[in-house]
């Protein structure tokens, strides 16, 4: 639940300070400042040793009550899901969460194009008890569990013990709620962007010339290149963040995991904050050296310049770039598309009608 | 676990006056809003353990989220482990699992006459059916839609490193599912698996199970054409039923013809040359059926195929289930044009197709038509 924190200490004559402490949000369980009734450290020592007893008999009987699937020494409460949709940043993301000691990023498995793709979309007609992904949702998240712990330990089998697996699935997005169910104390994170820089990035890349026209123009990539004309570029990027952002929403809404919602806008701003808030919320460990260190190797200044720029896939990271790149019907087109998305995640973002 | 220390300001020993105001309120169920504010000041260094208690109560607090967060867990998946037990409750669910060998697949193409098939089958004795999983669709349409790039990564979940271990996570979900479908089957039960339309997955689902039984079904891609063609246009039983192929939408076997003739040849080529290539890999027990073959002398072609397969099957149950399931025991109102049971006559194409949809679709299916039925 957000919370805002503001401590503030200032000198006001020699030895003595005044301060300000200040929190306010929202809370499921006890108001911070409760403590739940903790009034000396001694007390809170022993609640601590009494929680962290409590959580490895918990963590215990979760570990049994999951499927017999073979999942090696890899803990499922140790998956973090990347969830979102293309050109969110979440390649620098996983990037930087790929330095950590212990932690392992899974590029791209599209395992939730796998079953998202076929779930939602072609076989959405077998939904009986025949449908391979049909019937109870135990049923199907149970076989989908065991799939993923099976394909992670094949691949990853150093992943163990204490080891994070991150998994950056922004293109397997379309079939989050499906992953999400099937291991539901894993730990995830939604990652968000304005969905006009969205589709700017996707209309830059797709135009002729840019980086991924030129992967079909090469042989890179096979099947049907993208369409040409701009208008239907947009219409597309447009409909394909509906969809995949909408799915990691409603997974991310029905998560009972750890979890987090990132706005990429957030992470450019003010990306060591940021970085701390998302290990602080899915309660994984970090060390800020460590931390600031990858930030600083994957930030956007040390990328090499020849990689940057128009048509790139290092294109301009620059929050509301749109405005500069779409034409005033392409706006009210991916703001007509996205419309109730956008409201949700930036509010504060004055839908433009077109009127830039 | 905490990850950034901030400083604890409050303090309780060198206190000059503090003002301390927090107000919680309830604004939905069981999530509260609050606002907390301390001010005052304080005297000489900020005390360590006091901000030591600070730290510790919001220690406290993240403990006692996990601590909900993975009690709400462990109650959802003790709920999963009871569901997901009951089918199997008494008899134990890893003994029940399907017998691979015992497993039946039909692969081919749709309008070839695998649910005559099937139904035949399904009716001698301990034979049990399992209905169009579609599990080869699932697998098979995302395999081949897979850029060669995604092919080559470790990454990728079926990229090719890591081929064996996704064979075998597919052998385990089939068999799984399996399971679910038809709890009951014994351990001496065949299950036929009707899967005409998850044919473009058949190569997978034969190396994942290379001990299973497979029938290759083929029919003259002009026949299976023309089928399609009658049951999608305006009031047939394909265009009628739920739209799951939208038919109605487009509407193509009334407005384009053509149209719709080139897309089902185009089926035709990737299911049943998925489902050949299968065949011809395969290990295990296989039979080619020609649906024309089945149509001429069904019980022959009933032997044959048992015998190939190698299950034990008597004459007297085979005739008994071809009897049943003959084209003369459908109901005459249930048959004709626009219907799911239509005319059952090989070569029928040579009627209903016009000679340039013939054509379209004798030249998509070139390949496959000299191979199956050379002229």
């Amino acid at each position: 639940m957000p919370v805002y924190r503001q401590n503030i200490l200032l000198e006001v004559a020699r030895g003595i300070k005044a301060f300000l402490n200040f929190e306010a949000g929202l809370t499921r369980g006890p108001t911070p400042g409760e403590g739940g009734g903790i009034q000396s450290l001694e007390e809170a020592h022993k609640r601590l040793e009494d929680r962290n007893r409590q959580i490895a008999e918990l963590e215990k009987k979760v570990r049994e009550s999951r499927s017999d699937a073979p999942a090696g020494d890899l803990k499922p409460e140790n998956v973090v899901w990347m969830f979102g949709t293309a050109r969110v940043g979440s390649t620098w993301l996983g990037s930087m969460m790929d330095e950590p000691t212990g932690h392992t990023m899974w590029h791209e498995p599209l395992v939730g194009a796998l079953f998202g793709g076929f779930y939602y979309g072609r076989g959405a007609h077998r939904g009986g008890k025949h449908g391979i992904l049909g019937g109870p949702d135990e049923k199907r998240s149970r076989a989908i569990r065991a799939f993923i712990l099976a394909s992670a330990h094949e691949k990853f089998p150093e992943v163990s013990g204490d080891g994070y697996l991150v998994v950056k699935e922004p293109n397997g997005s379309n079939g989050a709620p499906l992953l999400a169910q099937a291991l539901p104390e894993s730990r995830m994170i939604f990652l968000v962007r304005d969905p006009r820089d969205v589709v700017s990035s996707n209309l830059s890349g797709k135009s002729e010339g840019g980086w991924t026209a030129e992967a079909y123009k090469r042989g890179r990539r096979q099947g049907t290149p993208p369409p040409s004309d701009p208008k239907a570029i947009v219409r597309k990027g447009a409909k394909k963040y509906l969809e995949f952002i909408g799915r990691s929403k409603e997974a991310y809404d029905a998560h009972e995991g750890p979890k987090v919602l990132v706005r990429y806008e957030e992470l450019r701003a003010d990306t060591l904050g940021t970085m701390k808030r998302i290990y602080s919320e899915l309660g994984i460990p970090m060390d800020e050296d460590e931390v600031a260190r990858a930030i600083k190797k994957h930030s956007w200044e040390n990328i090499p310049e020849e990689k940057k720029g128009e048509g790139k896939f290092y294109r301009k990271a620059t929050p509301g770039g749109w405005r500069e790149d779409l034409t005033p019907d392409q706006i009210q087109m991916v703001e007509d598309i996205t419309g109730p998305l956008l409201q949700e995640f930036y509010p504060e973002q004055q839908i433009s009608r077109a009127g830039v | 676990m905490r990850v950034a220390k901030k400083p604890g300001l409050v303090s309780g020993g060198s206190l000059l006056p503090v003002l301390k105001n927090r107000v919680a309120f309830e604004v939905a169920r069981g999530i509260k809003a609050f606002l907390n504010v301390e001010l005052g000041l304080i005297r000489g260094e900020t005390p360590g353990a006091e901000s030591g208690l600070t730290d510790a109560k919001a220690d406290t607090r993240e403990k006692d989220t996990r601590v909900r967060q993975l009690g709400q867990i462990g109650r959802r998946l003790a709920g999963r482990a009871r569901t997901v037990a009951e089918p199997a409750a008494g008899d134990g669910a890893q003994d029940n699992r399907v017998r691979p060998e015992n497993m039946i697949w039909i692969f081919g193409s749709g309008r070839s006459g695998s649910t005559w098939l099937r139904s035949m089958m399904s009716d001698m004795e301990r034979h049990r059916v399992w209905e169009e999983p579609m599990v080869g669709q699932l697998f098979g349409v995302f395999h081949k839609q897979a850029q060669e790039g995604q092919l080559r990564s470790a990454n990728f979940i079926m990229g090719e490193p890591t081929r064996k271990g996704w064979t075998r996570s597919i052998r385990n979900f089939v068999l799984d599912g399996a399971h679910y479908a038809n709890p009951r089957l014994g351990p001496d039960d065949y299950l036929v698996v009707k899967e005409p339309n998850g044919s473009t997955g058949a190569p997978l689902l034969m190396e994942a199970l290379p001990e299973s039984r497979m029938i290759l079904l083929v029919r003259d891609p002009r026949d299976v054409a023309a089928s399609v063609l009658d049951g999608a246009r305006k009031g047939s039983w394909l265009y009628e039923r739920k739209d799951k192929g939208r038919w109605k939408e487009n509407a193509l076997a009334d407005t384009n013809p053509e149209a719709i003739t080139r897309r089902r040849a185009n089926m035709y080529m990737t299911q049943v040359g998925n489902a050949r290539d299968a065949y011809e890999a395969h290990e295990g027990p296989k039979v080619l059926v020609r649906y024309e073959e089945l149509r001429a002398d069904t019980l022959e072609t009933m032997k044959r195929i048992y015998s190939e397969l190698g299950i034990p099957a008597g004459d007297k149950d085979l005739t008994r289930v071809v009897e049943k399931h003959s084209w003369e025991n459908i109901p005459e109102e249930n048959k004709g044009e626009g219907k799911f049971y239509r005319k059952a006559t090989p070569g029928g194409w040579r009627e209903d197709l016009t000679p340039k949809q013939a054509g379209i679709v004798e030249k998509i299916t070139a390949p496959l038509l000299e191979e199956f039925y050379p002229a």
